[in-house]
């Protein structure tokens, strides 16, 4: 969006996002194509069931016409004493019809009439078999093709998304698969249209070498055509692919920031640039269309040129008796399926062209190498981690940016509850990110349990540690889905226990089909505090062992806070924990705080030593709870026990009594 | 949409197209589009005089093969080839001189309808309300503006050619055979009507098939949009396999839906070809005879041949041409579905701009339910706001704050008579008049793959890179840009510089405060936001917007404490109001949260009130034996 400001997408080919820059254009299409043929592996006894019954049926259409003509005018209707020097072969057919005729005791006539309609629908129906198999075979074909594409997006890192626009990425799962689906059944088509190609060939050349080779003559001019097409063509379909991308992208974001839009009155301006990439596609369409007709166009009168040549060529031999008029009429007809192959040839270039530049896509999103390193062989977690973490001397740096961590070093104790605070920008969602092997570290920097996080599989570490992530996602689906992010094993009870911790459970059975509730996309049926709590119950109904929180109540009023920290107290005894926020109430029940502040490690003890320290907390704290009387600032430990044991009250049957008991006790 | 993968697939998979089994009515959907075909109207009618011209010389080419047969065959004649050659090979070069330019025109008459519905989908879109982006995802929008959108070109390109063709070729060659002979060509043509009217009959069914095609590409479109925008919660949740497994079923529900449709189209196909093969026969047995008996020459048989190729030819494709028919009906009826659906906030007509708005705003008795919501999120608030203040909204989360803000601008459509702004009905203003007096900076931080002046400069991209510098300083997030390794140029959202939540929070923070309005409208924008930072801004806001209107939503006192007036809401509804210093003394929820906010513990009795009042509302759980099942 931003160059379509300052640079109109009219004047700028080469302004691309990431990814689609990345596009080396040097594709090599034989061997492009020879690799979608491997996708192709399970289905191909449907695909050569469909290549086999595709012959059948080319065999049919070569013999259709010999019936009608060898064996209904010749034999039947106008027996005529052997004038040519030439008999079209037969092929048996003469013998079949009579042998027919002998089985039914009927005349000829009508057994040969009988033996066309059982060759007609005996191609029909080897066509309906041939095009379903086809059919079955190039949408699964693709279907594997886009579920690997799907499953090779769906692992890459974080840092692929850091640069690559969805837009662009989804257009290579729908529309660029979409485009393979031509080019395998014409791939097919092409082959089996060589089979009366040769027979008629044969035929051709026995019947008149001269002829044969006069139509022939054209091949040059189709093969000349196609070089230069191809030279032309390519990049116009490259830039077509690319506008394409460009258009669902920027819809994409445009829909995803459309609240955004509206508020800053930017539709005028949005429809502008959208109609620019718009009016970017039509012109490559139409540069497109301008040469792919003509190429269409010579394709098709290819079967008229070769009739002409043959009929100027052909008559002069008749004239001169070197052949007879059979064989020119035949000739005539039969010059038709001879070019019908090779225009077919130009029209499948056709579709390779197209969809190489679909297909060039494709390859490159699965062969693109920015993986997130895993361990050959990783190591075996124990049944439960300790929950031990230590990060030594880490330091990082984001592809574009500068240093987010520097030094940090740190040690959590199995079952300790770390608090990170510092100003926003700070690093603290780094340091979660790192830990949940979102990015590539060096080895032996970060460690649960002991072990190198480098050694363990991203998958293994993933389901041990539960992040609360800040930007977390709510998918339209119900919320049992939401909760349960469609795991299985993940019981409804589970579901509606974790909704309960978080106290989502409440507003959750005021939704009008309550766990069941379809929540629009993006949550945008629910408040941004309803989300949260979503999110905070999704983490906690998988039960990690180590459970981070990364801002996960910022949008939450501070009674419900209240609520979920009791809630919370039990789960996370003897549970390593994390959390990160910028409310210090929200951090109280912390055994240590960690200061951070531009990517160092500034401070790192309990409450009470940071609190005399006097430094970043001490600021902090004296900021947040300036109205507090300055000698009772903090709660000691006793109180801070105290507390936790009073609140115990949430996990009573019987609440009432318990607070009531609590308000007596003042 | 989702649902539909899992509990609805497996119903549809079995029923088959569930719409009407058969009608030509959904044809009807072609109408919608009639005005963007008819601006190219009179190229049209030069593409269809192009056709016609093309079809009449496709069809004397049989002709002159027959000529030169007659010629050779009969010795009173003398031999002629040469000119029939040269004919066929005038024909070649009509083709190209006016059937290249012909299906050019139409082609590009394609794409440029293709354009035209983009733009206008795009345009509609613009101006839709929370109605609509509930019943459409976005991946269901994207797929309709690309594959539906081809389906349409598809038709324009070949659909209508094809026809248009069919009759020229069904114009042309009967009366061409009828000159030669009347019998043979009765004979010939006698199967015919069969072929056209069964195919009418099949393709009466096929519409649902290419409809649930169309549904079953926009779920894969979808599946694939939330899934890789949401990819870092599934990363995090290691969730992947689940994920691919999840997208197969929707790939293959696709291919099952896809593979239906052709297989359908390949019955018809077998249906018309069966039936057009009789032809043929007629014509050699008929016809031979009919040379026997010496009523016809020779050379009529290769002419009625090549006619009928011509003619079958045409039949053949006429399954495939309504096919593309049916194919665009259905896209076009997802189209239109989008182009015509009305903006559910939209202005009265002839609404002119008002001028000098005082910021004050006032909301009375104002009670509003979301589409397909059971409650209402609001009811009857009672809000007033004096122009120069600065307002605080605190309450529970979905007690309705957010949706107060969003009904002040029109974000969602609110009764007449229960806003006002400056006195001014707001259903009496124009909508860009209002919104450019209130900005609204909304909860959900969002930024878009765009360097941070846009961002930030986001309704007006116009302006100097000074007046953004001071907006993101007013933001506290000039020391950020500035450290950013291309300043304010730098790309940041999707495929930028990935920023951190309080940064992200202070940028959308800056676009609204560039925008200098009357009336500021921040939705818990500090929520990721440290609270020195949080300090800094606020201090700033209130020398920056003295004499102007501010209200803030907010979970911490501390920022409603700045506030001259504040309102506490539950439940939908208002339940404290007044200033700071009235409230807290006054004792309810917000001395409460005072109280908890600001650690003062010891207040027991306050804070056992506070979750006493909350615990009304929650109901009585046991966590605590359910928590040693799961914890374990």
């Amino acid at each position: 969006m931003a160059e379509a400001s300052t640079q109109h997408p009219d004047r700028a080919d080469s302004k691309y996002s990431a990814f689609d820059q990345h596009l080396t254009h040097r594709a090599v299409n034989v061997r492009m194509f020879a690799r979608l043929l491997r996708w192709t592996k399970p289905y191909r006894l449907t695909l050569g069931a469909s290549f086999v019954l595709l012959v059948v049926g080319a065999l049919i259409a070569v013999a259709i016409p010999l019936l009608l003509g060898r064996v209904i005018v010749d034999e039947i209707l106008a027996p005529q004493p052997e004038v040519s020097q030439y008999v079209l072969p037969d092929f048996g057919l003469i013998a079949i019809t009579h042998w027919l005729a002998n089985l039914l005791n009927s005349d000829l006539l009508l057994a040969a009439i009988i033996l066309y309609v059982g060759m007609v629908l005996t191609q029909s129906f080897t066509n309906l078999a041939q095009s379903l198999t086809l059919t079955s075979g190039a949408l699964k074909t693709l279907r594997d093709l886009r579920v690997d594409l799907f499953a090779s997006l769906e692992r890459k890192p974080s840092s692929f998304y850091d640069h690559v626009a969805v837009g662009r990425v989804m257009t290579r799962v729908t529309n660029d698969i979409e485009n393979l689906y031509n080019l395998i059944t014409s791939f097919i088509q092409i082959v089996a249209d060589f089979v009366p190609f040769f027979i008629i060939i044969w035929v051709m050349f026995d019947m008149s070498v001269d002829l044969t080779l006069v139509g022939l003559g054209i091949i040059p001019i189709a093969v000349v055509a196609t070089v230069i097409f191809r030279l032309i063509i390519t990049k116009f379909f490259r830039l077509i692919r690319d506008s394409v991308s460009s258009l669902n992208q920027y819809l994409q974001e445009d829909l995803m920031g459309i609240e955004v839009v509206q508020l800053s009155g930017r539709q005028e301006q949005n429809i502008e640039e959208y109609t620019a990439y718009n009016r970017e596609n039509r012109k490559h369409e139409f540069s497109a269309i301008d040469y792919e007709v003509l190429f269409e166009n010579l394709n098709t009168s290819l079967p008229s040129i070769a009739t002409a040549l043959i009929i100027w060529y052909g008559g002069g031999e008749v004239v001169q008796g070197s052949i007879s008029i059979g064989v020119l009429f035949t000739f005539t007809y039969f010059v038709n399926m001879l070019i019908t192959p090779i225009s077919g040839v130009g029209q499948f270039f056709n579709t390779l062209f197209r969809s190489m530049a679909s297909g060039e896509r494709i390859f490159q999103a699965l062969d693109w190498e920015e993986q997130l390193h895993e361990p050959e062989h990783p190591v075996e977690l124990p049944e439960r981690l300790r929950g031990e973490v230590q990060f030594r001397n880490v330091n990082f740096t984001y592809k574009k940016g500068n240093k987010v961590l520097d030094d940090v070093s740190f040690h959590i104790k199995p079952g300790e509850k770390l608090a990170i605070v510092g100003p926003t920008g700070s690093g603290k969602s780094t340091i979660i990110r790192l830990l949940a092997r979102f990015y590539d570290i060096e080895d032996d920097t970060v460690f649960v349990d002991g072990i190198d996080v480098n050694s363990i599989s991203s998958k293994d570490l993933r389901q041990r540690i539960g992040v609360v992530l800040q930007d977390f996602h709510i998918f339209s689906g119900t919320v049992y889905d939401n909760i349960s992010l469609n795991n299985p094993d993940i019981s409804k009870e589970r579901v509606e226990w974790a909704a309960r911790v978080v106290n989502a459970d409440q507003y959750i059975h005021k939704l009008p089909n309550g766990y069941d509730t379809e929540l629009a996309e993006r949550g945008h049926n629910l408040s941004q505090g309803q989300q949260q709590l979503l999110a905070f119950a999704r983490v906690l109904a998988a039960n990690p062992e180590i459970l981070v929180l990364d801002e996960a109540t910022s949008s939450i009023d501070t009674g419900t806070e209240l609520i979920i920290q009791d809630g919370l107290k039990k789960l996370t005894e003897g549970r390593t924990s994390i959390i990160i926020a910028h409310r210090l109430q929200t951090i109280q029940e912390c055994d240590r705080i960690l200061v951070l502040h531009r990517g160092r490690v500034c401070e790192i003890g309990t409450h009470e030593e940071l609190i005399a320290q006097k430094g970043i907390y001490f600021t902090l704290h004296e900021l947040q709870f300036q109205d507090v009387d300055k000698a009772d600032a903090f709660a000691t430990p006793e109180d801070l026990k105290q507390r936790s044991d009073r609140s115990r009250w949430l996990h009573q049957d019987d609440t009432d009594d318990l607070i009531g008991g609590l308000s007596g006790r003042d | 949409m989702r649902h539909t993968y899992s509990g609805g697939m497996r119903a549809r998979y079995q029923s088959g197209p569930r719409r009407e089994r058969s009608s030509f009515k959904h044809l009807g959907h072609l109408r919608n589009l009639v005005p963007y075909l008819k601006r190219y109207g009179w190229l049209f009618a030069l593409a269809i005089v192009g056709l016609v011209v093309h079809r009449i010389g496709l069809a004397f080419v049989p002709d002159f093969t027959g000529t030169v047969i007659d010629s050779l065959a009969d010795p009173n004649i003398p031999p002629n080839y040469f000119w029939p050659a040269m004919g066929i090979f005038a024909v070649v070069v009509v083709q190209f001189i006016i059937f290249v330019p012909v299906r050019r025109l139409l082609r590009r008459i394609a794409i440029s309808v293709t354009y035209d519905l983009r733009k206008r989908l795009f345009n509609n879109i613009q101006y839709q309300g929370p109605a609509f982006f509930n019943k459409y995802n976005t991946g269901d929008l994207m797929s309709r503006a690309v594959n539906d959108v081809s389906q349409v070109r598809m038709f324009v390109s070949f659909g209508l050619v094809q026809i248009t063709t069919f009759l020229i070729t069904l114009a042309i060659v009967p009366p061409m055979m009828f000159r030669y002979s009347t019998g043979l060509a009765l004979a010939t043509l006698l199967p015919l009507p069969f072929v056209v009217i069964t195919g009418f009959i099949i393709t009466r069914k096929i519409y649902p098939y290419f409809m649930e095609r169309q549904e079953a590409m926009a779920q894969v479109t979808s599946f694939t949009q939330e899934n890789l925008t949401g990819i870092r919660t599934i990363q995090a949740m290691a969730q992947e396999s689940q994920e691919i497994k999840r997208f197969r079923q929707t790939a293959t529900h696709y291919t099952k839906k896809a593979y239906r449709a052709s297989r359908f189209l390949a019955y018809m196909h077998l249906t018309m070809t069966t039936l057009t093969a009789i032809s043929p026969l007629i014509v050699l047995s008929f016809g031979s005879y009919l040379v026997l008996q010496g009523h016809i020459d020779v050379g009529t048989l290769p002419r009625f041949l090549g006619w009928l190729l011509l003619l079958a030819g045409s039949v053949a494709h006429i399954g495939w041409a309504l096919s593309l028919f049916f194919s665009a009906a259905a896209g076009s009826e997802r189209i239109f579905q989008i182009i015509s659906h009305q903006p559910e906030v939209q202005d009265k007509a002839n609404l002119a701009t008002k001028g000098d708005l005082k910021p004050s705003i006032e909301i009375k008795g104002l009670s509003y339910t979301y589409p397909e919501a059971t409650e209402p999120a609001i009811k009857d608030i009672e809000v007033h706001i004096k122009a120069g203040h600065t307002v605080a909204f605190l309450g529970r989360m979905a007690s309705g704050k957010s949706t107060i803000l969003k009904a002040v601008v029109r974000l969602v459509d609110t009764p007449r008579n229960t806003i006002f702004v400056g006195g001014q009905d707001i259903c009496d203003l124009p909508i860009q008049q209002l919104r450019q007096e209130i900005a609204l900076v909304p909860q959900y931080a969002f930024l878009f793959s765009a360097s941070v002046k846009e961002n930030v400069s986001y309704d007006d991209t116009t302006r100097e890179d000074e007046v953004v510098w001071d907006a993101t300083e007013a933001a506290s997030m000039e020391e950020t840009v500035a450290d950013l390794a291309e300043g304010l140029r730098t790309v940041v959202g999707e495929r930028g510089v990935t920023l951190s939540g309080g940064q992200k929070q202070r940028s959308t923070l800056a676009r609204g405060l560039i925008r200098d309005s009357n009336v500021l409208l921040l939705d818990d924008v500090f929520s990721s936001v440290d609270t020195e930072t949080e300090e800094r801004i606020i201090r700033g806001l209130n020398r920056l917007r003295a004499d102007k209107t501010t209200i803030l939503i907010s979970h911490r006192v501390s920022t409603a404490r700045h506030a001259d007036y504040i309102y506490v809401f539950d439940d939908g509804k208002v339940i404290e109001s007044g200033t700071h210093g009235e409230l807290v003394t006054r004792g309810g929820h917000y001395a409460d949260l005072e109280a908890v906010q600001s650690n003062q513990d010891r207040d027991q009795s306050r804070r056992a009130r506070l979750i006493r009042k909350l615990q009304e509302v929650v109901q009585p759980t046991q966590v605590d034996s359910e928590q040693q099942k799961y914890a374990g």
